[in-house]
């Protein structure tokens, strides 16, 4: 009965807060949406399947750019699943080096593919557009239209591009987050977590260790490419510059600040990292110490790199469970 | 004939300065099994000093501080923070010394800015030609240094007592300290060595022909990874294989541009990378890294 | 589920109550002058969107300097319209999320964009930019916007740029019709804009264009000098940052491959002086903008340099930096000012007077007057020509007059 209450309560909140949320802090919970989605899939690999993986970067802007492309040929939805799709077979063709590349050699070979992304991106100009991008074609679902156009008004406010992506992302979100739970708890999620363990044992155990590792590539591609396409949807026009090294650390430390394995605490690390900066921005007038932009000393956006290097640091000596960590031991503690 | 030649022997010297970083990375990784994403900034650090006091202090003594500052931070981030978390797995090391990477890189661009500081060697923008071939001085100082360092330091690890603690602390932690082996100091010790490494990496990376230190030098590091990824990270040999592997990748890539432009331009900065990967489908644990062999 | 009930709980904690109507569409009358969001009886609000902590951080501080040093006068002569005029500024870190998140922030409290720094950045603004109805001040000089007519670029732009480099070559270093030029340039809208005037300038004057492109991590200009030599180059071309054209002249140096190089503006600061590459650079090098080298003695320039000497003390101008927003802050002046006239100052009011400018004089710090009637043309054609010089400020000493090659007739952007 609590249960069904609290999960009523959140879907009403959920679908009232474009009612009050201004454009600045739609428009980061979207990024931090699409970040989720993507951070999920990499907690996934490293946290369940201790797959450690630089590369995700590489399969978000698959599924960002292959549905910049498809969306102008085929049905917005259907792009959306085909873009998915399409990110998933790039995480399954990597298994030939996933599947024999273990551990760092792994982890940094999935990098070299963050480079090789970015050299298809910026020359492969007939399809990426390369350094200019692509323009992104709103989602459109049996007419209705996830942009500015119709003039919706809902109680009295105007619901325009954002407010109605909020949706698509809030459904997504949910999607990704309901089927990561069920994967960590069914047997292939346990086999998994065998193979993080001891690849020895888990081969002993019957467990195909090349097949399954293929597969948690695979599947956490797939969670990468979604958040590609949230990502673009969110923009409304991709460039390359969005696809590179930075993001794959950004999503590293999303899952280590959130808790590698946990799927909550992935969504919780996605959205302390993408948020973080922008609220720092937001706020860096009333903020004191900080210098105004544009005179010398530190100001908010220095102010955040540092603080984003220092919570790195002060996760992994402290929390190493992060946030996930923090709360499975507070409720260990009210318990006891 | 003459182009190539002269590209390939470019290369190398650029390789043995690649070489430098990358065994900076593996010293550490064979000592305490963490690889160090905080080796660009180290770098940086070092070039930086060097950059800024060697007006005030002379070439020589503004080296020496470079290298002892460097040293000194790596050996710091050692033994603040990965001793207190040495039983952690590979990844979150490796994140760790990430987000060591990126307090030191905010700070230090900060201060850069827009500035290309000269990094003052004596040797300037002179050159050796031998056979038609010319050659930057700094590139051939460069080489004669890394050689010099990796002979000293292969020598170091077989012979001396240091050498032979830093080996057994990599093969069996436990078993050594029992032996009465410090596991800490020589850690802290493999850090600062490697610092030292980065410095001098460093300052021949921002030697001429490079303009000087400039916010984007701490890149160079990054090119460095593939280095030690297909040298095999517990390698040392490998390290330097891989470093001048690498070099040598990337000049050939710049200079034959025009020849491999069917491959897109801009060849240079995934090169390395693209070769990493190859060098992984074959012998996924490096070309001279321990090999795994499981058999199930 | 909790954790993340508590993580949504915290972010409406935070967020703000209700929702901010957009409905100051030009009220009419305040005194006599239309006004819209941005405009208030007494303020003018531009926004500022300049990189800070990112690749362009240096660049985009220098610009700030610039923009509050014309600011600052203009509202101590009275401001504009009898308006102050303020600046809103919000740090991008050269991230297009940041950048589109930053928008949002402020776009509901300002007239216009006063300075967007990065071509990646306006790609990813103009949808909303344009929906919003207001201009742009471009920090960047590449044609690939155009046709935009939110857009104004301050001068003209790269491909121009390098026209008029190929022009210079064949006038004054004896480049002709069968000779290669090598071209150096960046990845991305600076460096493959300027590559499509060379090869359109090639094309017309049956010369060879050899390509190197570059990214800004690449450090040592070896390789490319080497292949520029096998090619027996006659010239060079550079459209990169400071640091490749130091290690650019001092390798060609090194090399012996002594042909002039000619830059896009971006190419150059002052500093390069103090590295080993200077002398090779006091004797090859060359720049070609339309934005002027500190030591030319016009109005504008000068009026320049006494004020930052005056605010900056310390601080070192440059013609990209501090110099360029200092000019952008000219043109918004101009198309304020213009739609004072016009007794409307709505964001499509200014854009209206900004695009009715046809020949606004900015004393020199922009080369030639700006014609912002057509916006699929630059507003600007001519350019500054500049050698380098160890005793001039700034260490450009401008050759000649600006001026304009005719090969820019026939081009087409």
């Amino acid at each position: 009965m609590y249960r069904a209450l609290a999960a009523a309560a959140v879907i009403v909140v959920l679908a009232a807060l474009p009612l009050y949320l201004e454009s600045f802090w739609l428009q980061t919970a979207l990024f931090a949406m699409a970040a989720m989605i993507a951070a999920i899939g990499l907690s996934l690999l490293v946290g369940i399947a201790g797959q450690l993986s630089l590369g995700h970067a590489f399969f978000v802007a698959i599924g960002a750019y292959g549905y910049a492309y498809l969306a102008t040929r085929i049905p917005p939805p259907l792009a959306l699943l085909a873009a998915v799709a399409l990110a998933g077979l790039a995480g399954a063709l990597f298994s030939p080096i996933s599947g024999r590349v273990r551990g760092i050699y792994l982890g940094l070979a999935s990098l070299g593919l963050v480079f090789l992304g970015q050299h298809i991106l910026q020359n492969a100009t007939g399809i990426t557009g390369g350094y200019e991008g692509v323009a992104v074609e709103p989602f459109d679902l049996f007419g209705f239209t996830f942009d500015g156009s119709g003039d919706l008004s809902v109680f009295g406010v105007p619901y325009g591009q954002l407010e109605k992506l909020w949706y698509l992302g809030v459904v997504l979100v949910a999607v990704a987050i309901w089927y990561g739970r069920n994967l960590v708890r069914s047997r292939p999620g346990r086999a998994l977590a065998t193979l993080r363990d001891s690849e020895v044992a888990a081969e002993v155990m019957g467990v195909d260790v090349v097949r399954y590792k293929a597969a948690a590539f695979t599947v956490s591609s797939m969670y990468a490419g979604l958040g590609g396409v949230l990502m673009a949807l969110a923009f409304g026009r991709i460039v390359p510059e969005s696809f590179g090294f930075l993001l794959s650390v950004d999503l590293l430390v999303m899952i280590v600040i959130g808790g590698a394995g946990s799927v909550g605490g992935a969504a919780a690390g996605a959205l302390f990292v993408t948020a973080l900066p922008l609220v720092l921005n937001h706020y860096s007038g009333s903020l004191p110490l900080l210098a105004e932009p544009g005179t010398g000393g530190i100001g908010a956006a220095e102010f955040s790199r540092f603080i984003y290097g220092a919570a790195i640091v002060a996760v992994l000596l402290f929390a190493r469970g992060g946030l996930a960590g923090l709360a499975a031991r507070a409720r260990k503690e009210r318990v006891a | 004939m003459n182009q190539f030649v002269t590209l390939l022997i470019g290369g190398l010297f650029l390789g043995a300065i690649y070489s430098l970083v990358a065994l900076g990375f593996v010293t550490i990784f064979r000592a305490t099994g963490v690889i160090n994403f905080a080796q660009g900034s180290m770098l940086l650090l070092g070039a930086y000093v060097i950059g800024r006091t060697h007006e005030s202090l002379g070439f020589p003594l503004a080296v020496a501080l470079g290298i002892v500052v460097a040293a000194a931070a790596a050996a710091l981030v050692d033994i603040v923070l990965i001793r207190r978390v040495r039983s952690a797995d590979l990844g979150t090391l490796a994140i760790l010394t990430l987000g060591v990477d990126i307090l030191l890189l905010t700070e230090l661009t900060r201060r850069i800015g827009t500035d290309v500081i000269s990094i003052g060697a004596p040797w300037g923008n002179g050159v050796v030609e031998v056979a038609g071939i010319r050659v930057a001085t700094s590139r051939v100082i460069a080489g004669g240094v890394a050689l010099a360092l990796v002979t000293a330091l292969a020598a170091a690890f077989k012979f001396t007592d240091w050498g032979v603690a830093m080996r057994s602390a990599a093969e069996d932690g436990e078993t050594a300290s029992l032996m009465g082996i410090r596991l800490n100091r020589t850690a802290a010790a493999a850090w600062a060595l490697a610092g030292a490494l980065a410095a001098v990496g460093g300052l021949f990376l921002t030697s001429f022909p490079a303009a000087g230190v400039t916010g984007t030098a701490g890149l160079v590091a990054l090119a460095a990874i593939p280095a030690v990824v297909l040298g095999g990270f517990d390698s040392p040999a490998g390290a330097v294989v891989g470093g001048l592997l690498i070099g040598i990748v990337s000049v050939l890539t710049a200079g034959y541009q025009e020849e491999l432009s069917f491959l897109g331009r801009g060849l240079g900065a995934v090169a390395p990378f693209a070769v990493m990967l190859l060098v992984l489908l074959v012998r996924p644990s490096g070309l001279f890294g321990t090999r795994e062999i499981t058999r199930v | 589920m909790r954790s993340l009930l508590v993580v949504i709980a915290l972010a409406l904690a935070v967020a703000a109550c209700g929702k901010a109507e957009d409905n100051d569409t030009g009220k009419a009358a305040e005194g006599s002058v239309k006004t819209g969001p941005g405009t208030t009886a007494d303020t003018i609000t531009l926004g500022y969107l300049p990189d800070l902590s990112g690749v362009f951080a240096p660049n985009g501080k220098s610009m700030m300097e610039g923009a509050n040093l014309y600011w600052k006068a203009k509202n101590d002569a009275g401001g504009i319209c009898g308006r102050r005029v303020e600046v809103s500024v919000q740090d991008t870190g050269y991230d297009p999320q940041k950048a589109v998140a930053a928008y949002r922030q402020m776009s509901g409290d300002v007239v216009g964009l006063g300075l967007v720094l990065g071509s990646s950045i306006v790609s990813a603004l103009l949808p909303s930019v344009e929906s919003d109805g207001m201009f742009l001040n471009f920090a960047g000089w590449t044609s690939d916007i155009l046709p935009a007519k939110n857009v104004a670029i301050a001068g003209t732009t790269y491909d121009i740029e390098a026209i008029n480099a190929v022009s210079f070559l064949m006038a004054e270093h004896g480049v002709k019709s069968g000779d290669t030029i090598g071209h150096v340039y960046f990845e991305g809208d600076y460096g493959e804009n300027a590559l499509k005037g060379s090869k359109f300038a090639a094309d017309k004057h049956g010369l060879k264009i050899l390509e190197q492109k570059i990214t800004p991590a690449d450090q040592d200009m070896t390789g490319q000098v080497s292949a520029f030599k096998k090619a027996g180059v006659k010239a060079i071309l550079f459209s990169a940052a400071p640091p490749q054209a130091a290690s650019l002249a001092g390798v060609a140096a090194a090399q012996k491959l002594d042909v002039p190089i000619v830059a896009n503006g971006p190419g150059w600061t002052p500093q390069l002086l103090t590295t080993p590459a200077a002398d090779a650079l006091e004797a090859n090098y060359y720049v070609v903008s339309s934005m002027a080298p500190l030591s030319v003695q016009s109005e504008g320039v000068q009026e320049f340099l006494s004020a930052y000497e005056q605010e900056y003390p310390k601080g070192t101008p440059s013609s990209n930096g501090s110099l360029y927003a200092y000019a952008g802050a000219q043109i918004a002046d101009g198309a304020l000012t213009k739609a004072c006239e016009n007794k409307d100052l709505t964001r499509q009011g200014v854009l209206d007077a900004l695009r009715s400018l046809d020949s606004l004089d900015t004393g020199g710090t922009i080369a030639g007057t700006l014609d912002f009637t057509d916006p699929s043309r630059p507003p600007g054609t001519l350019v500054y020509t500049a050698r380098v010089s160890k005793d001039a400020p700034g260490g450009l000493e401008a050759i000649g007059e600006p001026a304009s090659s005719p090969d820019v007739e026939g081009y087409e952007f």
